[in-house]
């Protein structure tokens, strides 16, 4: 191959949002037919530039990984080239290691993404029999009914994709949520990523503030940002290098100044929480100079300890809000914060010595970064915050009163709805949750308790991999596999006979403990392996679907391709079954139970959407949510800019919503948002976690890392990424390493009371001494396997980072050293 | 160390953790990776000039000469590295080349002498020249273009391109 083929000029141009991240990175898809291309002049590519030149640095550039050959269901051969979109204002030309192989993750029958679910199967022995959709869905439906009929509708169980992106988005959310929240109302549900139907920030909910408040502008315009449990660079890298960056390297000033004519401004400075020197603290101190970013590399689950002290550091120096609070905050939960969270009955010095200590960070630092949130500007301007936090918090030691201490702390300093400000999640996936409201109540059930006491007999499986990710995760794998293995028989045992007849033994199975699983997805996955039937999604590019990114702002992702083979859209695989539950009831002469599954037949995606759209207005119960007036064809208008939700129509045309809460209304009956005050002033450590901590040496930390989209099931089959993570690698103290006599790239193996983990050892000085790192959703080595069951009672949502394992070396590996290398990955110059 | 598993031959494997990754290479044989979707053009593929870069006896360990290949509008970069490295020529196979421009936005890359890695000061993407320019974080989606090297009459040339330069649909324009 001597060059890449180039997008002719007549080449089809789609517009759309990365599939990965929560950033939501807009690109520019271009479309035809293999065998043509552009030529290198400007006047004969799509693109219009001038290829017979060396394009310039920040130029355009269709890397290798940009471009595929896909295969539509007409068997014409496509190329397909997808690039950053530079008039898209989240990214401004700017792709990520992930985004930047959007194209390479495509469907393509000669390719290594062959292995793609292309058909549905049915369990017959070790094997997957391939199936008709109408042999599918009848079988899932027949099962469903006769679970519904004998143990009623809790007996099924779901675990399903609540986000947006690739393998979410508001169509097929809506169609999930209608069908087991409105049809089968079952309570035994679950989202993807956690034992229960939950929120991940209960907290701020019931402080009044959404989830997304900020633009990321605010990010251009801080003075300072505040990021605690998060690692941007490497996990929401544009959002970082295209906002962030711009701020603390100060090429915002002119912006700056022109919105804050009347006060004191400077380049951004950024406060980091995290117990690793992550690349997010080494190219912040690149971008900003040391001087102007503070790291604190807190010890494990000190970070309630951590922000109420510099909070308490703040109220006494008296540079709160008064203002904000007195008008726009309920007086009553302030007073208790002052009192339990803040411990104000106890001298200062007492309560920050102690956290400083707990934290294993100097006090010094903790009135450091207490000045550079709160401190008055020159002129008593107030300073802008931005708070930013995500998982090392949402999935910390206590998740309700780590959240509220965030929470807390931006409404004590009245950081929120102005620009410059905010309180939010840096997210992980997009999102696009539009459901039906869920019946699992609060604190929800926790689901994985459940399957495994037997009480769930069906467990559908969507677009998640419970077997890789839940806690406890080797359990659950052994539930399904033990409980599903009755099922299996019954259903290799009879597969000769008519499909009643075959229900009937799958019943007699689950009288007798067996679990009959679905899994719905687009690769084979742990879960698929053990599931009886198994539903092949259509992905992202192979159907229309929307999502919001980080900032709420609403795009369509365009289809510009067919699926595998038989595979379909997530809602239509609902919609199906739901039809079917339908005639099942009606030819029961239940007209009740028949109408349940009624009004499951949209035309189209965009059908979906409109019947979603009609159900969230974006008011104070939903503040992010509120669609009034969208349509594709709007959205299509729109490009990767989209429009920012909530969007209402200022007459009859929709407007977007930059920020939230500049109105300082609140989510809350009375508008006024509430602090959340934490009961003790650190709840300590749950059994289950304390039991570990005392017998293993190693705090294993886990997360995603920079190459890696969650469970790596795009990336293990693309040579790029697999080459750098062939399995999980851990990262360790060179002190630590150096006692167990570990070299760089040495399998070890981690192991404690739940189970154990392979990783290859990366030596590195960005943990400290007893802290290690384990890069978690890795198919060859599961962290979750190490995870206690313990959750937030008040919440059900589990502390994943709180593992304690001893480790022990395995031996060398001298493949891995050869293709992997060991380097620091936080080096920034 | 003595390993304290059941290993029982010199890598310290189990026979057991040996049948483990061998399973794993099966998968990664299985995904395809001798037809992988995006392979790079081969030096075969395209007519690359040679140029000489230097003398051999001149390049010592930890020298780092910066030149222009396959044309004046790519730079590109050699270095000495401190022992073997994959693609290396010369005493102990240490002497490699690599195009200069970041494979994620095209900036020339810095050398850190240090760490012996180039790094991209726009976004800090970073590259091993150890291991054929292989990304050790950041944003590129493809390692780093080496330089194919020949040692010819104790000279140092430059006689094709592994991999895309970025910034070009071809490395010949």
């Amino acid at each position: 191959m001597t060059s890449r083929p180039l997008p002719p000029r007549n080449a089809k141009r789609f517009h759309t949002a990365c599939q990965f991240c929560i950033v939501g990175c807009g690109y520019r898809v271009f479309k035809w037919p293999e065998g043509s291309e552009g030529g290198p002049a400007p006047g004969d590519n799509a693109l219009n530039l001038d290829f017979r030149q060396q394009q310039p640095a920040l130029g355009t550039w269709i890397a290798p990984a940009m471009q595929t050959v896909v295969t539509d269901r007409d068997g014409t051969r496509q190329n397909i080239v997808i690039i950053p979109d530079k008039s898209c204002q989240v990214n401004s030309g700017l792709e990520s290691v992930r985004g930047g192989s959007l194209a390479s993750t495509l469907y393509r029958p000669d390719g290594p993404t062959r292995m793609r679910l292309s058909t549905p199967g049915i369990k017959n022995g070790a094997t997957l029999e391939l199936a008709a959709w109408n042999d599918a869905t009848d079988l899932a439906a027949r099962v469903i009914k006769a679970v519904i009929d004998r143990w009623g509708a809790d007996a099924v169980g779901m675990k399903f994709f609540d986000h947006g992106g690739g393998g979410g988005g508001f169509e097929n959310n809506w169609a999930v949520g209608r069908f087991f929240f409105e049809a089968v109302k079952t309570t035994s549900c679950s989202i993807h990523n956690r034992p229960a139907y939950n929120s991940e920030v209960h907290a701020a909910g019931d402080a009044g503030i959404a989830p997304l408040t900020n633009a990321y502008i605010d990010a251009q315009l801080a003075d300072t940002i505040l990021v605690v449990g998060a690692n941007p660079y490497e996990t929401q890298t544009n959002y970082f290098l295209n906002h962030m960056v711009k701020n603390l390297n100060g090429e915002t000033m002119s912006l700056k100044k022109s919105i804050f004519s009347d006060e004191e401004i400077a380049p951004g400075r950024m406060i980091i929480i995290d117990p690793r020197r992550t690349m997010s603290v080494a190219a912040a101190e690149a971008a900003a100079g040391a001087q102007n970013v503070l790291h604190l590399q807190i010890e494990p689950g000190t970070d309630i300890w951590v922000l109420n002290a510099i909070a308490r550091i703040i109220i006494d120096r008296r540079w709160h809000d008064v203002g904000f609070i007195t008008g726009f905050t309920e007086t009553q939960t302030f007073n208790a914060y002052q009192r339990s969270s803040l411990m104000r009955d106890r001298p200062a010095d007492e309560v920050i010595n102690e956290a400083a200590g707990k934290a294993g960070v100097p006090a010094e630092l903790l009135k450091k970064a207490a000045d550079w949130i709160a401190r008055p500007k020159a002129g008593r301007a107030r300073r802008r915050t931005l708070l930013h936090y995500e998982k090392g918090l949402i999935w910390g030691l206590k998740n309700y009163e780590n959240v509220a201490a965030i929470v807390d702390l931006g409404l004590l300093t009245g950081n929120i709805g102005k620009p410059g400000t905010g309180i939010s999640r840096l997210g992980g996936h997009q999102e696009g949750y539009v459901r039906p409201p869920s019946r699992g109540g609060r604190p929800a059930r926790n689901i994985d308790e459940k399957l495994r006491r037997g009480e769930i007999k069906l467990f559908w499986v969507g677009g998640c991999n419970p077997v890789l990710t839940t806690l406890d995760a080797a359990t659950i794998g052994r539930t399904l596999e033990e409980r599903g293995q009755l099922v299996t028989e019954a259903l290799t045992t009879s597969i000769d006979l008519p499909v009643e007849q075959r229900v009937i033994a799958i019943v007699e199975t689950l009288k007798a403990g067996g679990v009959f699983t679905i899994a719905q997805d687009i690769y084979p996955t742990k879960t698929t392996e053990r599931a009886h039937l198994v539903l092949p999604a259509a992905g992202w590019g192979e159907a229309n679907l929307t999502s919001i990114n980080g900032e709420r702002r609403l795009r369509l992702h365009q289809k510009f391709m067919d699926p595998p083979g038989e595979a379909l859209p997530d809602w239509q695989i609902i919609a199906h079954v739901a039809q079917r539950l339908n005639a099942l009831y009606t030819a029961d002469r239940n007209p009740e139970m028949a109408n349940r599954f009624l009004d499951f037949d949209w035309r189209d995606e965009e059908a979906v959407f409109i019947d979603a759209r009609y159900s969230f207005k974006g008011g104070p119960d939903d503040a992010m949510e509120g669609y009034a007036g969208i349509d594709y064809d709007l959205l299509r208008k729109l490009g990767t800019n989209g429009i920012q939700t909530p969007v209402r129509l200022v007459r009859g045309t929709p407007v977007g919503t930059e920020r939230l809460y500049e109105d300082k209304r609140f989510s809350t009956k009375s508008g006024k948002a509430k602090f959340i005050p934490a009961p003790p002033p650190w709840p300590g450590y749950a059994a289950p976690v304390m039991r570990q901590r005392k017998k293993y040496a190693f705090w294993i930390n886990n997360g995603r890392s920079n190459h890696l989209w969650q469970t790596v099931y795009h990336h293990r089959y693309l040579k790029f990424y697999r080459e750098r993570v062939p399995i999980p690698y851990v990262e360790m103290h060179p002190a630590d390493a150096a006692k167990l006599n570990i070299e760089p790239g040495d399998i070890v193996e981690i192991i404690n009371d739940r189970g154990s983990v392979q990783a290859m050892a990366y030596p590195t000085g960005a943990v400290k001494p007893d802290h290690c790192f384990l890069v978690f959703g890795q198919p060859r080595g599961p962290a979750g396997n190490l995870v206690s069951d313990h959750v937030d009672p008040d919440t059900t949502i589990p502390w994943y980072k709180g593992v304690w394992a001893d480790i022990r070396r395995i031996g060398p590996m001298p493949e891995l050293t050869r293709t992997v290398t060991f380097k620091p990955q936080n080096i920034a110059q | 160390m003595k390993d304290n598993n059941n290993g029982d031959d010199k890598t310290g494997f189990s026979r057991r953790q040996m049948l483990s990754f061998s399973l794993a290479a099966g998968v990664a044989a299985g995904t395809g990776v001798a037809s992988e979707a995006n392979s790079e053009p081969s030096p075969s593929d395209t007519k690359v000039p040679e140029l000489e870069i230097g003398k051999l006896d001149e390049i010592k360990p930890g020298a780092v000469v910066e030149f222009d290949y396959p044309d004046d509008d790519s730079p590109a970069i050699l270095l000495r590295l401190n022992g073997p490295a994959e693609g290396g020529v010369g005493p102990d196979q240490s002497i490699v080349a690599f195009s200069r421009l970041c494979t994620h936005k095209g900036c020339p890359l810095d050398w850190n002498a240090e760490q012996k890695m180039l790094i991209c000061p726009c976004h800090w993407s970073s590259f091993d020249p150890a291991l054929k320019g292989r990304m050790i974080i950041g944003q590129a989606s493809q390692g780093l273009p080496q330089i194919t090297l020949r040692i010819s009459e104790g000279n140092i040339r430059a006689v094709g391109v592994e991999g895309l330069i970025y910034g070009r649909y071809t490395n010949i324009l």
